[in-house]
């Protein structure tokens, strides 16, 4: 069963702007995939459908076995606690530490201090970051800041990562670097749909892409296609 | 809807939640002095004004009960009656269903207490032989006119005397400004209800970001919730202890000069000040408020932040 079906999604915003058309597709358990299209495509509208920031106009969107059309009041809480979301600018809250930002997901779902403390400081050690837990954003390199955003959103092992332009301010070494992270992810049973307009990438990493144009999905490209291409 | 892969801990993780509100919201308070007294002060006044006017009624309510002989009916009796006739004419009516109670007084009584009052010792002195007649001090049990009435058609009876329509206007100016207090603690507490509501929406909005931040973690309404629950808590609870304490600083100040004016009176009255319990329910009552003008405030907010269907 696909971890995320979109079937003839379309999204229409208040003032009549068409920012989905149509779109099926559907993502499968531990696979990685790529968003891409010009600026305006309908990339973030699309992101924001699965994370429930907005609700579709016609058409379904399911995340395993839920309907999010049927997701409301207390439960759009419970299903964000599934979806993991990275996000260009990190959005860390600078007021808290590193290690105080990772642990949110956590005590969001009411885990224990103990356990929350061995998860934290697991990922840490995974990403590089063992000897910044106490230091605050502010303090951190970009690279650094983008490691903690996917941190936060990996901790809580969701069922599907979001990223939406994860690369956008960095660095080619460190796009790699990122991107290697992503790509480690489905080995756990995360699901990984990343939103970048950086074709170059998107090639040298040979996974699935969806091409968005003007909220359409022009086309579905596999990895086998894109090595061909 | 299947769970997050990871275990709730019930209990425990909501209490976590609420000790990490509590102590964040107290250290928002601490760290913003002047935005805070602000916010305290308006509110303590609202809260005071009401409550000062409250305590006031009390004490005229008191002071008016201790001149309670006003409600008594003074039946004179004719000078030729001796005592005797007193005495068992007060235990006849003492023995009516609209009688309370009967004193008394004797005209030697009479005499020292004139003699007492007024000064008048050495025309008392000068008169020779007591000219005053026994009187009967009764105490009414429901319709005091009606008593009056009854008492007056005595043959016994030379003149009754009964004061009770200044006692009745005052009755009724106290029944007013008891409602005037109910009109204005609803609209000062009304007004509690915004100053609260107004700052904490402030916090929301310098907060916006960091709210939005936990809603796509995942955090539930309650959680995103609590800690202005608490702030607004925090400010009533400080505004009801301010504006006891302001009420407590005014009554002090006017105990003096109130003494006085009640010496001048022949009477010791003087203020009383709220009972323990009322205390308690005025703090309580406050914190309360705030709590429920922070409440309407952030959930006015978190349904604006739903996902709406297109």
């Amino acid at each position: 069963m696909p971890v995320l079906r979109f079937d003839n999604v379309s999204k229409v915003y208040a003032g009549g702007h068409q920012a989905l058309r149509e779109v099926s597709f559907d993502v499968e358990p531990g696979e990685m995939l790529f968003l891409t299209g010009h600026s305006g495509a309908g990339k973030s509208t699309l992101l924001k459908l699965i994370h429930l920031a907005e609700r579709p106009s016609r058409g379904a969107v399911v995340f395993g076995e839920r309907n999010l059309h049927k997701v409301r009041g207390g439960r759009v809480a419970l299903h964000r606690r599934d979806v993991g979301v990275v996000f260009q600018d990190h959005r860390l809250l600078l007021d808290r530490s590193v290690y105080e930002n990772i642990a949110l997901p956590l005590i969001l779902r009411g885990m224990r201090r103990r356990e929350i403390g061995k998860r934290v400081r697991s990922i840490l050690e995974r990403l590089g970051l063992g000897e910044r837990e106490r230091a605050l954003p502010t303090q951190l390199s970009a690279g650094e800041q983008q490691r903690v955003g996917i941190a936060r959103a990996v901790v809580g092992e969701p069922k599907l990562l979001l990223a939406d332009e994860p690369t956008g301010n960095l660095d080619p070494t460190l796009s790699a670097e990122i991107m290697a992270l992503f790509a480690s992810l489905p080995e756990r049973g995360t699901s990984v749909l990343v939103a970048s307009h950086d074709l170059g990438l998107v090639k040298r990493m040979k996974k699935r892409v969806l091409v968005l144009d003007h909220g359409q999905l022009a086309d579905d490209i596999s990895p086998e296609d894109l090595a061909d291409a | 809807m299947h769970e997050a892969r990871v275990h709730h801990s019930g209990p425990v993780a909501w209490l976590d939640h609420h000790v990490y509100s509590f102590v964040s919201s107290l250290g928002r308070v601490v760290r913003r002095p002047w935005a805070t007294l602000l916010t305290i002060g308006v509110m303590a006044v609202a809260l005071a004004l009401p409550l000062g006017l409250w305590a006031v009624l009390d004490n005229i309510g008191r002071f008016g009960g201790e001149l309670r002989q006003s409600r008594e009916i003074a039946v004179f009796l004719k000078p030729e009656l001796g005592l005797d006739r007193a005495q068992a004419l007060a235990t006849t009516l003492r023995g009516r269903g609209d009688v309370a109670a009967v004193a008394v007084k004797t005209p030697d009584e009479g005499l020292r207490e004139l003699r007492d009052r007024g000064g008048l010792g050495a025309a008392i002195d000068a008169l020779g032989e007591n000219p005053l007649p026994s009187v009967l001090l009764v105490t009414p049990r429901g319709d005091e006119t009606a008593l009056a009435e009854s008492l007056s058609a005595l043959p016994e009876a030379d003149q009754v005397q009964h004061d009770a329509q200044w006692r009745k206007r005052l009755d009724g100016w106290l029944r007013f400004g008891g409602r005037v207090v109910w009109v204005l603690g609803l609209l000062l507490g009304l007004g509690a209800l915004l100053v609260v509501g107004n700052t904490v929406r402030l916090d929301i909005q310098s907060r916006r970001e960091e709210i939005g931040v936990l809603q796509l973690l995942g955090a539930s309404d309650g959680f995103i919730r609590r800690p202005f629950l608490y702030l607004g808590a925090w400010y009533g609870l400080a505004a009801g202890a301010l504006a006891l304490g302001l009420l407590t600083l005014a009554a002090w100040s006017l105990r003096a000069p109130l003494a006085d004016l009640a010496a001048t009176y022949g009477s010791h009255f003087a203020l009383a000040g709220f009972p323990p319990p009322v205390l308690a329910g005025v703090v309580v009552g406050a914190a309360l408020l705030g709590w429920l003008g922070a409440g309407l405030v952030a959930g006015h907010f978190l349904r604006q932040t739903r996902p709406t269907d297109a």
